[in-house]
């Protein structure tokens, strides 16, 4: 369960989340959506205890994340971006972080077998093309078998199988009842993956629901967005 | 707790070095160095040949490179924390030991190990290489005349790395930390030095100096090896602390 | 010249640049302050063995700021240290932008000579008069010459760190290098006393261009011509590197 409660993040004198709260559930897929710039990875960098917040929470079961015992097997997390030192080799960039949790050497064999980049781990990663630098993101965020995955962006780059990949395996996941929070801007592929909509525009919240209540009258995600997109903008100007 | 806490630094230790160990930068980099310093200490030999014999002047000699030797581990030290900001890395080490006071330790301790052994091998090969094409002048070598320059050597380039590292971690940026620091080991400090007689010996790479050098009756205000260890042993704790401290405190 | 202005405009965006001309317009001025209040008795006194040398010195040691300027023009294109982007390769942009890749390098040099050109006169101006401040009457003159020698010098220093960094990608073997061996006690210094051959090393063989030392081994101008041959090599070697290399490897 994460439980984002009242955030607010101010960078100088600009306000990049004003006040935002919102659930992501066990046993459901999470869609977190809205344009460039609304604040989706500051509130991820915030959840993964990357940046400080200037005020309010965000808890992962009710727990800041500097707080868990053991990060890797409790959050799995994929930012965007490689994650990774150019000149190491793929395997040694999974071996290292393997090591700080205490993982054996072959649950990182399991992993680059799980998102197919065996044949590549001894490459080094600035060789790597996009989509196989998110490959190797989701291999260390799956490195611990964490019950919550936190991803940015994560079909950002893949090909059509690794799309469609990302897609039942992030369904599988929540079935077998885990958390998932991902970030997007794409309305068609979060159509098809997610149970629960929170969508996000200049900081605020502006709608929170399952797909059906966020989708209401309009005929698809896109439409509803961008109803909401000229409403909201409607209400600032 | 304490039983997994103790756990906990082994694990995170462990991967500490094999972060280190496995960027191919840093071994480029000790590689380079003791070649490089190879080269220098033949160098200073074949000039310093026609001086005074003896162990004091063998170890005099194959200690002078040590000058330029502190390059290669400066290097050494910002590789090692400013590696952490390419490509991103800093996010998936945080999120992997959000524990950052702790990791940052973890890393010095970390660097002081793969730094230890290295130090002490290419010191002890330039006054080696020194004695071997000096050989005529001196027959015998006084181990104890010897081993503890080399350890006031060994400690000085740690500590110079650590030093190094605790300033790329601060700056985040290879650049500027090594523009910042090779300009004051190279230009700043030794020009200073004839300005600043009086305080000349808190600088840290002055005070380090004697560490290793042996005393020469000519200098006056010389510190103790003891007292330029203390000296330059305050200096990387400060920065280690300052380093630490803003760690915690800014967004990755 | 459209390819040359983009380049001065890269290059005025680059963060860290502000470093370089700090270091370029001011170190100089403070080596020299520093070393004229040094010998300030001497010279009163008509003692001074080092009057040729007083002003000079810091714009033989001040070189850092271009050295700086040269390598970052390069690796910047290569490696940006950015917790967001998955380690920029502005290159490739560059290189679609600009297509001919001699014709980038050669607005590249350019730009970084243009500055560095810019940047000694503003340090020889800083440089002077700090030096004429502390001597007064006693101050050296400053003859164009020897100036030109200087600036002559600074913009092949730059050229050298700017060809190194062509051929490593990387900034910190050449920021090393060349800063190391234009400190007080420099490398090719420590090998003149080797062997005869350390003479004709670019920055020992540029420095007579200007630095009237008691030790001096060539005249100004083949001094000049020793340090402008290696600038030419080690471009010429640096574009057929760059021309023969793919762009991501």
């Amino acid at each position: 369960m994460l439980t984002i409660n009242n955030l607010v993040k101010r960078r100088g004198t600009q306000e990049i989340l004003s006040g935002i709260s919102f659930k992501a559930r066990p046993g459901r897929v999470t869609g977190f959506l809205g344009p460039n710039g609304a604040g989706k990875s500051s509130t991820l960098r915030i959840l993964l205890g990357l940046d400080r917040a200037t005020s309010g929470s965000a808890l992962i079961n009710g727990k800041p994340f500097a707080e868990l015992h053991n990060p890797l097997a409790t959050v799995g997390a994929a930012l965007d971006g490689f994650g990774a030192h150019r000149m190491r080799t793929g395997r040694a960039h999974l071996r290292w972080i393997a090591l700080a949790s205490g993982l054996s050497r072959s649950r990182v064999e399991e992993v680059l077998e799980i998102v197919g980049l065996t044949d590549v781990a001894g490459k080094r990663i600035g060789n790597y093309s996009l989509g196989m630098g998110r490959r190797l993101g989701m291999a260390a965020a799956l490195l611990g078998d964490p019950k919550i995955l936190v991803l940015d962006e994560p079909v950002n780059g893949l090909d059509p199988e690794g799309i469609r990949w990302i897609r039942t395996f992030l369904r599988e996941r929540a079935e077998s009842g885990n958390t998932v929070l991902l970030s997007s801007h794409l309305m068609g592929e979060l159509e098809e993956t997610v149970d629960d909509v929170v969508i996000i525009n200049h900081g605020k919240i502006v709608a929170d629901g399952t797909l059906e209540e966020v989708i209401g009258n309009h005929s698809t995600l896109e439409e509803a967005f961008f109803a909401l997109m000229s409403e909201n903008s409607g209400n600032t100007a | 707790m304490s039983v997994s806490s103790s756990r906990k630094i082994t694990l995170i230790l462990g991967a500490e070095l094999e972060k280190l160990v496995t960027l191919p930068l840093i071994w480029l980099t000790l590689l380079g160095t003791f070649i490089l310093n190879l080269v220098l200490a033949v160098a200073f030999t074949s000039a310093g040949l026609q001086g005074a014999a003896g162990t004091q002047s063998i170890l005099k000699i194959g200690l002078a490179s040590m000058v330029y030797l502190q390059a290669g581990f400066i290097i050494l030290g910002i590789l090692a924390t400013c590696s952490e900001y390419t490509g991103g890395q800093i996010r998936t080490t945080l999120t992997t030991i959000p524990w950052r006071g702790f990791q940052l330790s973890t890393k010095y301790l970390a660097l002081a190990i793969v730094t230890i052994p290295m130090a002490f091998i290419i010191a002890a090969s330039g006054v080696l290489s020194a004695f071997i094409m000096m050989r005529d002048t001196a027959l015998v070598i006084e181990i104890d005349a010897v081993i503890k320059p080399l350890a006031g050597a060994t400690g000085y380039l740690t500590l110079t790395t650590l030093l190094s590292a605790a300033i790329g971690a601060l700056l985040r940026r290879t650049t500027p930390a090594l523009v910042i620091l090779l300009g004051h080991y190279f230009i700043v400090s030794p020009l200073l030095r004839d300005f600043l007689s009086s305080i000349k010996n808190y600088f840290p790479d002055t005070a380090g100096y004697y560490m290793y050098m042996p005393p020469s009756s000519d200098e006056i205000n010389v510190l103790t090896p003891m007292q330029g260890t203390g000296v330059l042993m305050v200096w990387t704790l400060i920065f280690i602390t300052v380093a630490i401290v803003f760690y915690r405190k800014r967004d990755a | 010249m459209r390819a040359f202005n983009a380049e001065l405009s890269k290059l005025f965006s680059l963060p860290g640049i502000w470093l370089a001309f700090l270091i370029g317009a001011f170190a100089p001025a403070v080596i020299a302050t520093l070393d004229s209040t040094a010998q300030k008795e001497g010279i009163i006194a008509g003692v001074s063995t080092r009057l040729s040398e007083v002003g000079y010195i810091g714009l033989a040691l001040g070189v850092q700021g271009v050295i700086i300027l040269g390598v970052l023009a390069v690796s910047s294109e290569y490696l940006t240290e950015s917790s967001e982007s998955g380690g920029g390769n502005q290159i490739t942009t560059s290189l679609t932008v600009v297509s001919s890749r001699f014709h980038f390098l050669l607005a590249k040099a350019s730009a970084v000579t243009v500055i560095s050109f810019q940047l000694c006169i503003v340090a020889i101006l800083t440089t002077v008069s700090a030096t004429n401040l502390i001597l007064g009457e006693y101050a050296p003159a400053f003859e164009s010459s020897r100036l030109i020698g200087a600036v002559c010098y600074w913009i092949f220093t730059a050229l050298l760190a700017f060809g190194i960094t062509v051929l490593t990608k990387n900034g910190i073997i050449p920021l090393a290098v060349l800063m190391i061996n234009s400190s007080v006690v420099t490398v090719s210094y420590l090998l003149s006393k080797v062997t005869k051959l350390a003479f004709y090393l670019p920055d020992k063989a540029g420095l007579d261009m200007f630095m009237f030392t008691s030790d001096r081994f060539h005249t100004p101008f083949t001094g000049g011509l020793i340090m402008f041959a290696w600038v030419a090599v080690l471009f010429i070697v640096a574009a057929i590197v760059f021309h023969r290399r793919d762009v991501t490897s």
